[in-house]
């Protein structure tokens, strides 16, 4: 299949930056990876950009298609190519660019580093003197955060990061709560505490970029509110982003609405919010201070209260309490309803071909080959 | 009730926090919306907050239930749709739906609990959807071409999605998150002109805009920034969250720049309704910061 490329070429020493085009004769299971190595091996040698495992595993090959991050690796250029579509390839963004499309991971390590991503054990032998056994409830919590591949992605795209380059940033509080979720963990509590500094957690602006780009599923977001709902659990809350989170459940308990107009100095401060005055009665002139009193109240709320009072006492608190839903969150995002079986979503017709398992006699003709025929619809078939 | 509204689409409509309170602009405007595009809103009474990720940070399983007992009023009314009209209100709740609908062991688990309160089961499945994706095709868009004859005139719209519209496109599934073209389809159809700029799916910076005004001021300067020197008369965007930070923080854009946008945002019913012609007493613009009068001006409301 003939493959049109656009890609961004930049050096560094000279500053100089250009669009260059390629187009290539690629088979049709090309990856972008593939299509840069033949951009490399037979029309520009000077092509820069990294690689390694070729297989979504080491998190080398991170840039921007069309200016989204994607593991060029893990990306097919069949549907695109046939489309006539010719991609924009650039460097991964928030990260200073080497050359063409390598940039420099030095800030990247240097965050990854910043929330001691080792173990620290809590303890010095093992209870029974051999090994650790944890249940696999217990290791469920940090399953998503353990499959990061550090690619950098999710910071490629981050928007908070963006605009303040001092964030921690998506894939080091990804890591933060595998070590904060890890039971073997001892420093839990000085972890989160760390983690609730000015360019910590709270300064997360909840784009769902990282989430969006995570090629690994690691939901970079969910894993900073796991933090931020472990950190209150811990009774760490002196940051003005939990100090607002926490005024959302006191409005919904009391009101059942959020009580906006208090949102501010219970956020800020009195101190603060008097500080903002000016800006309060330029937007009190237009309505968008609804006085608090008398409250605006839910109809049925003490329902609200009750139910706080009740999962108050079913203690899923903290982290708990997202990872409880991430088994139905998962089945999504691998396309099904969680009514279907293992063995019914192998049976359908797109389904990929069912994994060969020990002990098991192969099926005859797998349930889903690639054909001409379908060659000519213009589907790759897997 | 129109005539229209005999063959209306029966919804529940949660209005959320803000369209309660402070932007309360946009709810008269969906509510002089709704049968023009054929919805029959069914307000709900018995709801609160959504959250608005800020209690799925902090106590996540309250968030969980808060949200399963408005799912629960809205199946109570007999409708398959929960109608939205908030970015933050449609990803809470859709999450919290999914988390339900796939998880029968927890979803039986809430609703015990909601039972116990007084609140009926959450049985029947609802689906939530923002009026945004109602009005951008189907049924909902054919009335839409017909109600917005009033039209733009060509004014140049700037189409603001928001993020939590689009993302995790997972558990939206409308549109492509990177390729939107829902708020351009309904611009187009008003009459207006479309303007493209990339930070039109990027973040307005709001859910840190009191934590951290800094951060949030630098998020929020592109969107604007790009659409005026796109040449967009207006912006328009469907989350009532963005439209407080790109509406009432310009005013801190300017401190902190010196430059005067000035340009003025509408709440997605207020686009459709200028175009479809309902009275600006029911669009409720004084309650807008930035001055929306250039663009009434032009169209000669």
């Amino acid at each position: 299949v003939q493959v049109g490329l656009k890609i961004w070429r930049y050096n560094s020493r000279s500053g100089d930056r250009e669009l260059a085009e390629y187009e290539i004769d690629a088979p049709e299971e090309a990856t972008l990876l593939d299509c840069l190595d033949i951009v490399k091996d037979k029309h520009d040698g000077t092509l820069a950009y990294r690689k390694s495992c070729r297989m979504m595993i080491c998190g080398s090959c991170g840039m921007r298609m069309d200016g989204a991050a994607v593991l060029a690796c893990q990306t097919r250029m069949y549907d695109s190519a046939q489309a006539g579509h010719v991609p924009v390839i650039s460097a991964m963004g928030n990260l200073p660019i080497v050359k063409d499309l390598v940039v420099d991971m030095g800030p990247f390590w240097e965050k990854f580093n910043s929330v001691k991503p080792y173990l620290q054990p809590g303890y010095d032998e093992p209870p029974d003197g051999k090994e650790y056994l944890i249940p696999q409830e217990r290791m469920n919590a940090i399953h998503k955060e353990a499959l990061c591949i550090n690619c950098g992605c999710c910071v490629s795209e981050c928007n908070a990061m963006e605009s303040d380059p001092l964030f921690t940033g998506p894939q080091a509080l990804a890591k933060a709560m595998r070590f904060v979720g890890d039971p073997r963990d001892g420093r839990k509590v000085e972890r989160l505490d760390d983690l609730n500094g000015e360019h910590g957690i709270w300064e997360c602006t909840r784009c769902y970029f990282c989430n969006e780009r995570c090629p690994k599923g690691v939901d970079p977001r969910d894993a900073i509110a796991k933090l931020g709902a472990e950190s209150m659990n811990e009774g760490i809350d002196r940051d003005m982003g939990a100090k607002h989170a926490k005024w959302f459940v006191t409005s919904a308990k009391t009101t059942g609405w959020l009580r906006e107009t208090e949102l501010v100095p219970k956020t800020q401060g009195v101190v603060s919010a008097i500080k903002q005055t000016r800006f309060a009665l330029d937007l009190a002139v237009k309505g968008k201070v609804p006085p608090p009193v008398p409250p605006h109240v839910a109809k049925d709320v003490r329902e609200a209260r009750r139910l706080w009072e009740l999962v108050r006492d079913q203690g899923r608190h903290g982290f708990a309490g997202i990872v409880q839903g991430e088994r139905a969150l998962a089945r999504l995002a691998h396309g099904h309803s969680g009514e279907e079986t293992l063995e019914e979503i192998y049976e359908r017709p797109d389904a990929f071909h069912r994994p060969y398992i020990a002990g098991e006699e192969p099926a005859a003709t797998p349930p889903h080959t690639y054909s001409e025929e379908q060659a000519g619809e213009g589907d790759p078939g897997e | 009730m129109t005539a229209s509204a005999v063959t209306a689409k029966r919804v529940a409509y949660y209005k959320g926090c803000l369209a309660s309170l402070s932007a309360k602009e946009l709810d008269f405007a969906t509510q002089a919306l709704a049968p023009k595009v054929g919805l029959e809103l069914v307000e709900l009474e018995s709801v609160t907050c959504c959250g608005a990720g800020d209690i799925h940070e902090a106590e996540p399983d309250y968030y969980l239930h808060l949200n399963a007992r408005i799912l629960a009023y809205a199946a109570a009314e007999g409708v398959d749709t929960l109608l939205t009209v908030c970015n933050v209100c449609t990803l809470n709740l859709r999450q919290a739906n999914y988390m339900l609908v796939g998880d029968s062991d927890l979803r039986a688990r809430v609703n015990e609990n909601l039972v116990a309160v007084g609140v009926p089961a959450y049985e029947r499945d609802v689906d939530v959807r923002h009026l945004l994706w109602e009005i951008a095709d189907g049924d909902g868009y054919e009335r839409l071409k017909t109600a917005a004859h009033r039209g733009l005139k060509g004014l140049k719209i700037a189409p603001f999605y928001g993020c939590q519209i689009l993302r995790p496109s997972k558990l939206h599934g409308f549109e492509d998150p990177d390729r939107p073209w829902s708020l351009e389809r309904i611009i187009e159809a008003c009459g207006g002109e479309a303007i493209d700029y990339p930070a039109k799916i990027k973040c307005c910076g709001f859910p840190i805009i009191q934590a951290r005004e800094e951060t949030a001021l630098g998020e929020l300067i592109q969107p604007i920034e790009q659409a005026v020197e796109a040449g967009a008369d207006a912006m328009v965007t469907p989350c009532p969250l963005c439209h407080l930070s790109l509406d009432a923080w310009q005013s801190k854009l300017k401190k902190a720049t010196g430059r005067d946008f000035a340009l003025p945002i509408l709440h997605l019913s207020q686009l459709v309704g200028v175009a479809a012609g309902i009275a600006e007493s029911e669009l409720k613009f004084k309650r807008h910061v930035v001055s929306v009068k250039p663009v009434l001006d032009k169209i000669q409301v």
